[in-house]
Order: C-alpha cells, then sequence, then structure tokens
C-alpha cells in the first residue's frame, strides 16, 4: 500500500480463480497486492469473518501491527463495500502513532501533520484547550 | 450456533498464520505467513471478502 503496509486480500477462492479473475477483471488490472486463498476457512473463521450459512466471508478488514497485534477491525454485511479513503486514512494513523507511543490521534485527524494529542493528567477535563 | 464467535480481539496478540496466495506482481502462485511480515516489521492489513466475479 502506497501508506506503508503489505495489503492482502483474502476470500474462500483457490489462488487459481484469483489468477482468472485478475487476469479477466479490467478493474482488477493494475493490482499489485498479494491475493490470499482460504478455502479451508481457517484463517477466515480465526478472525470472525465466516459465515456458516453461506459459506463465503463477510466483509471485514483488519490492522495488525509489526509486532503481530490486532490495532483494528471493521466488518460489513455483504451488500456494504468499504471506504478505501478511510482505510488508509487509519492505516496511516496508525503507522505514525505506532513511531509516537505517546500521543493519540484525535477525531478529526486525516493525515500526517495534523494536530495530534498528547494524553496526560494535566489535559483531563481540559481537552478543549487543545482546540483553541 | 451460525454465528461469528471467537473473532481476534482488538488488542490482542494475532496467532500465526499461512496462506498460500496468487501475486499478481509475478504472475505466480506464492504463500505468505503472519510471522513473515512481523519478521519483515510489516503492518498488514487483512482484507477480507465474499467471492472473486462478484460485485461491490
Amino acid at each position: 500500500m502506497e501508506a506503508g503496509a503489505e495489503l492482502i486480500t483474502i476470500s474462500r477462492d483457490t489462488k487459481f480463480v484469483h489468477l482468472a479473475w485478475q487476469r479477466e477483471e479490467k478493474m482488477l488490472e493494475k493490482v499489485k497486492y498479494t491475493m490470499g486463498s482460504d478455502p479451508t476457512g481457517c484463517v477466515s473463521r480465526l478472525f470472525g469473518v465466516y459465515d456458516e450459512q453461506t459459506g463465503l466471508d463477510l466483509r471485514g478488514t483488519f490492522i495488525i501491527s509489526p509486532e503481530g497485534k490486532l490495532m483494528n477491525s471493521e466488518m460489513n454485511f455483504y451488500n456494504l463495500g468499504r471506504n478505501i479513503d478511510e482505510l488508509l486514512r487509519k492505516v496511516k494513523a496508525n503507522i505514525y502513532l505506532g513511531a509516537h507511543g505517546d500521543e493519540a490521534c484525535p477525531v478529526k485527524w486525516q493525515d500526517e501533520g495534523d494536530k495530534t494529542l498528547k494524553p496526560s493528567a494535566a489535559m483531563v477535563g481540559r481537552v478543549s484547550e487543545e482546540y483553541k | 450456533m451460525s454465528e461469528n464467535c471467537c473473532g481476534i480481539k482488538v488488542g490482542a496478540a494475532v496467532p500465526d498464520f499461512k496462506l498460500e496466495t496468487y501475486e499478481p506482481s509475478k504472475g505466480d502462485f506464492g504463500e505468505v505467513a503472519l510471522s513473515g511480515l512481523i519478521a519483515d516489521k510489516k503492518w498488514t492489513v487483512l482484507f477480507f471478502y465474499p467471492a472473486d466475479f462478484t460485485f461491490v
């Protein structure tokens, strides 16, 4: 990902179907990311996206830190696509916060360079001061 | 029970897993493991979706 993370898409399709789909679908022409295959549903069950009723995965997105910790999770039903701008925002925020352990990204944080908060005892009940 | 129980909780350590892959950048099949990504100090985004050749 341009934000600096490794993107892996995953479905229950085999790697052969991924190859055929990427080759066929013009919208996927420029794809460079890894297309993961989970036909047994093992990884899908691990992340709680596996739908026993259909045998397919729900639209789940998970961000994992370089230390192997799950930092974010989002899950949508089949009919609602995810917002890629929001995903990029969260990835950038996570990468920034990984390097600045004493800071937090407030509600309107969009991109590197935006204002962050340094939570402390002095800020308790005084967060409005940060936005003056 | 047909609910999605037992997903990993945010804040928890993710157990190692391995997947077979197709790599469009190489035009070939491959394999990816979380332990490898951690060894390379990468942030990882997993993007699950229902099925190839569908919409949305």
